[in-house]
Formats: C-alpha cells, structure tokens, sequence
C-alpha cells in the first residue's frame, strides 16, 4: 500500500448518557466507536462492514468532521485534523466529502438540483469563479449520468436512484480526494444499486479518488472493495484484503457474518455450513468486558472474559503467510471456525 | 425440450454499454407533469388550495375584511361616532339596515368600523408572536443546550399564566386609548405557542440528511439555518399563526368587553358587544351584528389555517 | 411462436414437488389506486397458487405490486384509495372476495395470517406482548384471560424467546428487532393458520438475525406444514427458502417457476438482468450488469411488454403486443415473447 491518505489511530467516540433537564449529570456512555484504527491509501477502497448499531456510520461522522472524536486521531496527509477548526478545517472539508444513504432527506426539497449541486461553489468561492458555477453544475450532472437539462428541477421529481446521483454530484463538486460514503446504494432498488455501484466505480478511475464504502451488505462491499474491515460494537475485529476476509476469515464473527449471508443460489443450500448466532448484539452503553463478542461467541473459554484482544496478525497463524495472516481481535482466531461449536 | 445453459448471458450490447442510461421515454416514475416547470411544497400546496372550497370561502372572507378596514368609507356614508340618542335602540331602517344602539350610534356603521381594530389587532399581534415565537424558538431548537432548557422552562411558566386573568391584572394599569397595550399583552403571552412550535420543527429539520451534508461541505450555522432549516421549517409556525390570527381578534374582543382592553372612543366589536349587552331584550339587534361579524371572522382564520395545514400535510395527498 | 395475447392474465404454474391440498388460489387479480394524479394500476392480472407445506416467493422491486398483491389477498388494502377490480382469490375452493366481511375476518388470523416488515409499528406499544398475544386467543377461540397467557408463553418459547416466562408482561419496545420479529411470528402462529403469508419479514433486520428468524420461520413451516408466501425483493433469501418462485415486474409476474430451474436459467429478461446486476459474495466480479432505466410509473405503464424499454433484447412486436404467459414446462412459464432466446442465451 502507498502513503496512506486517511490515518485513524486510536479513535474513540462516547456519547455521555445524562438525566436531568438544566442540571445535567452523567450516569454513563453510549461507546459507539470504541477504539477503531486503520488507514486508507491513495486510490484505495477500504469497505467497512458492521451489523446495526456497530458504530460504523459515527465513524464516517467522524471522518467528515460532522462529530468530534472523544479522544484518537484522524490524520489527513498526515496532519491531524481532529483539532482543526474555522478556516483550516474549511479547508480539509474540500478534500473529504460525504454521500448519505438516504436519498429521499440528504436533498433539500426546496432547493433546485442546481442550487443543491452548486452549494459547495458558494460555501467555497474560491473553488470556482462565479460565472464558471452553473456550466460546472452542468457538467457534473453529466458526469455522474443525469440530463443537465434538468438543472432547474426539484428533487422529488427524481427517483431513487437519480436522487443519489444528485447527492453524488454534490459531493464530487469541490473535487475531493476521499468520499466517505455510508450505505451509499442501500435505499435503492435491487436493479438501481448495479447502477449507483457501477457509476462509483467508474468515478474513483475518473478522479482517482480513494473510498471509505460503509455498508451493513456484504455482497456489495466484497464488489467494490479492496481491502475490508469488520466492525462489531464500536471496533474493528478484523481487517484485511478482500481476498483474506471473505475467503480466509479468522475472526469468528466475521465467519458467522459470512455464513448468515443468504447467496443467490439455490444450488448452494443444502451443502451450505451456517453459523447462527445465539442472542442480539449487546448494548454500547454495556460493553461485555474482554472480548466484547464473546457473549454469543461459540469459542469463547475464561480468556476471553478477561483479556482484550488485540486487533494483529495472530499469532498461530503468521508464519503460514498468504490469505490466512491478517489481523482479527481474537485470542483464538483461526480459519478454521471449530468442532467445539454446538 | 432443449438443454439449458446455465451459465448462458445475453448477448445485447445495451445491457453493458449504457450501464448509465437515463430512463427510457415512458419510463420515469416521479417525474411528473413533465413540463419542467418546478414542482414544490409551496407551489403544490396552492394547487390543492385552490380547488379547496373552505379555502376559497375562508380567503373571500377575509379579503373583503381587509378591504373595508383599509377603506370603511367605501360601503358607509357616515361617521361611526355621529350618534343621536333620539334613536337609541330602534330598529332597522332606511339608511340604517342594522339600526340603532343604546347610545343612537348606527350599528351598521361601527361594524363595518370595527372591522379595522380587529384586523389591526390581529394581524399585529401574529407578526409580533410569529417572529419573536420563531426566533427565540428557532434558535433554542438550532442551537440547543443551555438556553433552549431555559427558554423551554420559559415557556412553560407562560403557559401556566391564565389569559384572561392574566389580561384583567396587566391592562388594568394601563392608561390611554391606543392598541398598543392589548397586542403587546398579546405578544408576551402568545409567542411561547409559536416558540414551541418553531423550535419544534427546527429539530426535526435539524436531523434530515441535507443539514448534515451542508455541515459537511462546510456551511456556516447562519447559513444553514436560513437556506436549509428556516424555509422547511416555517410551514407550521405559518399554520399556528393563522389559527391563532383568529383567537387574538376574540381574545381582543374579550377583553374590550372586560373593560381592560380598548376604550371608547375606540371603534371595536368587543366594546359594542359590551355595550349592547345590558339592553339585548330590548335591541338585540345591536349584539348580534357585532358579534356575528366577530364570530365570523374568527371562523375564517381558523378555517383558513385549517385549509393551509391540509394543504401542507404531503401525508394528506 | 405463439403470440396470442387474448388473455393477458398471468403464468401460473403448480410446482412440481408440491404434494399438498391447494391452499390458496390467486386468479388474474387486479388492483388500482385512484389518487389526485391518476389511476396507478398496482396489480394488473396476477395468478398464483400455494399448497400445503410450500413456499412461494413473490420477488418484486418496490412498485412491483408484491406487497399489494398480499394486502388484496389478507383483505387488508386500504379501500379506497385501493379498489380490487378484478380476479378470484380462493382459499380452500372459497372466494375470498365474494365473501361478507365477518366470515373473512374468522378466516383472518385463524386459517391465514400475516407478518409485516415492520414488527414495531405493526404491535401496539401500550399493551404488554403477552396480552397482545394472549388476545388472539381470548377472541378467536374464547378463552379466559388467564389460559391466553399461559399460551402466550407457550408461544413465545416456541418462537425462542429467552426467558418468556418473565418477559410475557414486557411491553414491545423493551424487545430487540428480532426478537419484535418474533413475537410477530408467533402472534402470526397463534392459532395455527394453514397459509402465512409475510411481507418482507426480515428486510429491516440485521444479517445475523435475519438468518435467526427466517430459519425459525422455515422450521416452523415444516413442522405446520403450513404454506408460506414470501413476500421479498432478496435474491438471496429467495435462494434460501423458497420452492418456487414468481417473479412480479410493474404489477404482472413475469416468469414462474421453481427455484432451481429459475436461477439456473431465467427465461425472462427481467429476472435475467437481476441475477446479473446483483452483486455475489461468493465470487468477485467485475462491472455489474445494471439493468438501465428505472421501474415504470404505475399510472403510465408501457404499452405492450411493460419491461420492453428497460430490455436489451426488446423487438418490434414488445412495444405492441402485451406477451401472454407463455408455458416454457409443465412447471414453468414466462411472459416474454421471446422466451426461447433469453432461456438459451
């Protein structure tokens, strides 16, 4: 991997939990981000996957600036941007845009699909002259697939997936190096999302930009990324190339996240090893101690009540090299997932 | 029945090469209308409005109300404070349709008259309630914190205040014969309505997607509240007001009638209600004009505001 | 070639491994929604049958008219804007269409029942799940309050709900998503109904527990020998379950037929195109085939082939001709005039 263009170490999000309407006192924390590191490399796709509630869109907040982390660092080319503020923080916006989910309230319904495509023209005048805005709002419409006659229409008179190129558009505007985009194309119709996904992969080779693709589908993170990590309550439990995630996972987590996805094959069914998961994901304001998966966890021994594990290549598995070395939370990490499994 | 190909394609050339295609002609759902001609909230609204016969009714009302308090003279031929007690309480009769009151004043005259007061009350005491209810209100939802649990206490404390109690104790010290008084009293009790109401919808606003993306481009708090918050958020301040249009003119009627709100020789259909009361076996000719044009105003506010909240409830279409 | 259009009606096919009684007989069903801009014909002609102990997926898009299809046949549309304009709907030999209203209401619940997507807005939040439960039981079968509960527990072991004993007088936010979903499904199993039909059951949960709940449902299924009508626009979970399949396009099904046969080889373009546009955890691939456009607009539908300005191998007679259900084998059939091609392709 080259210089990595996005740096997280360390980053931490709490929300303090408080009763008490004008004199308000702590009585604890929602961790939706609980320690999360990786990077992101020039030109790169790193997906990140997570069930609900894994803390994966407080990370893509986090890395637009929208949320300040409680503690941790986000480094920017190397500069941290967590502390920026005013005119400096202005400025590494224009490099890291967002696209949201939903396509049907991340448009402002009274403004035009020019207004809405132009508004990082007037937040940022400097990015373009003012009479160059509306021919780029135009050629960006072009770009990302819709009629630029239709700059004067009003989002609701867009489907779905037209809405998200809109917000695509937008995020494209000032030129950004890095998209976070949160469950981008999961709003959208089965045969629309082929479209969307398509349309952002041919636009990271146009722009070489590099993508944080946040998404609870599986499928569609193992399309579009390079390198994928596993969030599970407000961590990464484990991080690798798409290859080592899906084909060699270690984490057992991940294995039954893999295994509870349903495959468009009626063939595959019978033959089919499922793992299914006892219980639902603990509370963030509750976080098991040790490793926090080892409450519906078929391995987990005293160990794993104790210890917390640490997110590194594990130790049984780094001299086999190839698929299997990459790192997984898990004391008892393997690619094989185990006979002692009920 | 011949073998089947399992791992067969089609072989089109449309399907790879225009992976971006826009929708086919006949094809595009929502894009109605198709004229371009844009489509929204507002512009959508006042399409459902205008085939809305409670609208209609309602806004004939009311603009023939702002008609005759802008220009009385224009359907009266004499002055609502000529009055000759030789006719006191006689009925109607030529040039006088409504008849006479107690003191000989033409009742037809003063109700046209009071018209005047009543929209004047009215319509200040909303604009005054509106942008200090939705200021204070917009802010506190906007910014949150601190000041929005003091200003939510605020407003509580007013709501606790009894109106008409609270009227008779504050405009009874108050001297001279102006409007004043009675729509600032208005204003101090009526704004923690559209204040709730405004820091309501303000949150609401606040959580869509667009404010987040506008935040992320970059965008400076006044920014978004006025381009991104403001306009998708005024829609029921706008339908609070209108309704409460119509409880400010009974509430000034109310109070006139009370003796604390307007004094004579102010024209106002709460001080002829007031003095037509003690003859109305005798003239209940003179109740019933003013109170009847009162009633009937305040059902047009009302009913306008409803028509308007219908209209801008997308849930409804 | 035949290219009769005389009746428009839908591919109806009996699955081959369906050895139970006929359950449930769907029969050119027709829906439209009048609105302030126009007629949407949501259902234009829909056939499909369910027997004992099968699963039928109905896999459509949003618009398909899948979910109308259902509300039509629980006797739940809203009535208006929707209007049922046509078609049989038979359970058990009977009409339900034809029947009065509280004669179909014994049947709801009892013989048939429902589970939505959403289970938090469908449970009522004021009432304890244990009563909500229990009340199926006061109603359809008279018992006394006290016995409802004792079953309601029952049920909510059956469905695996840890701990029911304590949690009967839980009230419905107290519960995680699954296991709201669950609760829906027993409420769905209360008095042991020969057909379930569910909405979009596991749409709105996550993956691990939607594996937990479809395979509960699934088990629960087999052990019933109940029929199930899955309503769904998840390639995958079709996959899973179902034994047959039909699949919905712009209020029509398009192609039916069992499971294998149909991701082996669609014989319809449009199910073509979504088996190529999805994405496959199972293998990287490389462009997806999107299918172009988008989903037509209910209130204009394409004359002719509803799909043929979205369809890369739509002719002449497409934008013409509505294709009638074409039989391609004693299990299956396609409403494509070109049927042939796309299944040799």
């Amino acid at each position: 991997m080259t210089e990595p263009i996005l740096q997280v170490s360390g980053l931490y999000k709490h929300y303090p939990l408080t009763r008490g309407v004008l004199f308000k006192k702590r009585v604890g924390s929602v961790k939706a981000v609980d320690g999360v590191d990786f990077a992101l490399g020039k030109g790169e796709t790193l997906g990140i996957v997570g069930e609900s509630g894994c803390g994966k869109s407080t990370v893509a907040k986090l890395l637009v600036s929208l949320e300040r982390p409680t503690r941790g660092r986000i480094r920017y080319k190397g500069e941290d941007i967590t502390r920026l503020s005013g005119r400096a923080l202005k400025a590494v916006r224009r490099n890291i845009q967002m696209v949201f989910q939903d396509p049907y309230t991340s448009l402002n319904p009274r403004m035009t699909v020019g207004d809405i495509v132009g508004e990082p023209y007037e937040i940022h005048p400097e990015a373009a002259p003012k009479g160059d805005r509306r021919r780029r709002v135009r050629e960006l419409l072009d770009v990302v697939g819709l009629n630029p006659e239709h700059i004067n229409r009003y989002p609701h008179q867009f489907s779905g997936g037209q809405r998200q190129r809109i917000g695509i558009a937008r995020g494209l505007a000032l030129r950004p190096e890095v998209i976070v985009a949160d469950e981008p194309v999961s709003a959208l119709d089965v045969s629309v999302q082929a479209q969307v996904v398509n349309l952002l992969d041919r636009l990271q080779r146009e722009f070489e930009l590099s993508y944080l693709f946040i998404a609870h589908d599986l499928s569609i993170v193992r399309h579009i990324s390079d390198r994928v990590g596993v969030m599970y309550l407000g961590r990464i439990v484990e991080i690798g190339s798409d290859e080592q995630i899906y084909g060699r996972p270690t984490h057992p987590y991940t294995q039954a996240l893999l295994s509870a996805v349903p495959v468009p094959d009626p063939e595959a069914r019978e033959g089919r090893e499922r793992i299914i998961l006892t219980g639902d994901v603990p509370s963030p304001t509750d976080v098991p101690s040790g490793c926090r998966f080892r409450t519906r966890c078929w391995k987990a021994r005293e160990r794993c009540a104790q210890e917390v594990p640490v997110l590194a290549v594990p130790e049984p598995l780094r001299d086999l090299g190839g698929a299997a070395a990459h790192a997984s939370a898990c004391h008892f990490a393997g690619v094989d997932h185990g006979n002692d499994r009920p | 029945m011949p073998e089947l190909e399992p791992e067969g394609e089609i072989v089109a050339p449309g399907l790879t090469a225009l992976p971006l295609d826009q929708a086919p002609p006949g094809a595009p759902a929502p894009v109605a209308g198709t004229t371009g001609r844009p489509r929204s909230l507002w512009s959508d609204a006042w399409r459902d409005l205008r085939r809305n016969p409670v609208f209609l009714a309602s806004s004939l009302i009311i603009l023939f109300l702002l008609f005759i308090s802008l220009w009385p003279s224009a359907i009266t031929w004499e002055s609502p404070l000529k009055c000759d007690l030789a006719h006191a309480q006689e009925g109607s009769g030529p040039g006088h349709p409504f008849g006479y009151d107690g003191q000989g004043c033409d009742v037809y005259t003063r109700t046209v008259y009071g018209a005047r007061t009543s929209v004047t009350v009215g319509v200040l005491a909303t604009l005054g309630v509106a942008v200090l209810g939705s200021v204070l209100g917009g802010l506190a939802g906007f910014f949150g914190g601190a000041g929005d649990a003091v200003l939510s206490r605020i407003t509580d404390v007013f709501f606790a205040i009894p109106v008409v109690l609270g009227g008779l104790v504050l405009l009874s010290v108050v001297t001279g014969d102006t409007v004043w008084p009675v729509i600032g009293f208005m204003v101090l009790l009526g704004w923690p309505q559209i204040s709730r109401i405004a820091r309501g919808s303000v949150i609401t606003a606040k959580q869509h997607d667009y404010v987040q993306a506008a935040r992320a481009l970059g965008a400076s708090s006044s920014r978004i509240l006025l381009r991104h918050i403001a306009p998708n958020a005024v829609a029921p301040v706008i339908v609070v007001a209108t309704i409460a249009l119509g409880t400010y003119i009974a509430l000034e009627a109310t109070l006139s009638y009370l003796g604390v709100g307007l004094k004579p020789p102010t024209v106002s259909w709460g001080i002829d209600i007031s003095a037509a009361s003690p003859y109305v076996r005798n003239a209940p000719h003179a109740l019933l004009w003013p109170s009847g044009a009162l009633a009937l105003t305040v059902l047009a506010f009302i009913m306008l505001g409803d028509a308007i909240r219908d209209a801008l409830d997308p849930k409804l279409r | 070639m035949p290219l009769d259009a005389g009746d428009a009606g839908d591919v109806q096919v009996t699955g081959p491994r369906s050895r139970g009684e006929r359950l449930l007989d769907v029969r050119d069903l027709r829906v439209e929604f009048r609105t302030r801009d126009g007629v949407a014909r949501a259902v234009n002609g829909v056939s499909w049958a369910v027997d004992a102990g099968e699963t039928l997926a109905v896999l459509g898009e949003s618009g398909s008219g899948k979910s109308v299809t259902a509300q039509a046949v629980m006797g739940i549309l809203d009535v208006p804007p929707g209007r049922i304009t046509g078609g049989e709907v038979l359970f058990k030999g009977r009409d339900l269409l034809r029947m009065k209203e509280d004669e179909r209401r014994r049947i709801r619940g009892a013989e048939m029942a429902m589970i939505f997507q959403d289970a938090l807005s469908s449970l009522n939040p004021v009432v304890p799940v244990g009563d909500q439960l229990g009340e199926m039981f006061v109603v359809h079968r008279g018992m006394s309050r006290k016995d409802a509960r004792a079953r309601a527990v029952e049920l909510m072991d059956r469905v695996r709900i840890p701990a029911a004993r304590q949690r009967v007088g839980d009230y419905p936010h107290q519960f995680s998503g699954g296991m709201r979903q669950r609760i829906m499904i027993a409420m769905a199993l209360a008095l042991e109904p020969a057909l379930i039909i569910a909405d979009e059951p596991t749409t709105a949960l996550d993956v691990t527990v939607q594996a937990q709940v479809m395979d509960l449902l699934a088990e629960l299924r087999r052990e019933y020998r109940m029929g199930l009508v899955l309503i769904t626009h998840d390639l995958g979970v079709v996959a899973d379950v179902a034994d047959r399949i039909a699949v919905m396009y712009a209020g029509r099904i398009v192609e039916s037929a069992p499971v294998h046969d149909l991701y082996r080889a669609p014989a319809h373009p449009y199910t073509r195109g979504l088996l190529d546009s999805i994405p496959r955890l199972d293998r990287k691939g490389h462009a997806l085939h999107a299918i172009k456009g988008l989903p037509p607009n209910l209130m204009d539908i394409p004359p002719g082939c509803a799909f043929h300005p979205r369809c890369p191998a739509a002719r002449d007679v497409c934008r013409t001709d509505v294709p009638p259900p074409h039989p391609v084998d004693e299990h299956r059939g396609s409403a494509c005039h070109f049927w042939r091609e796309c299944l040799h392709d």
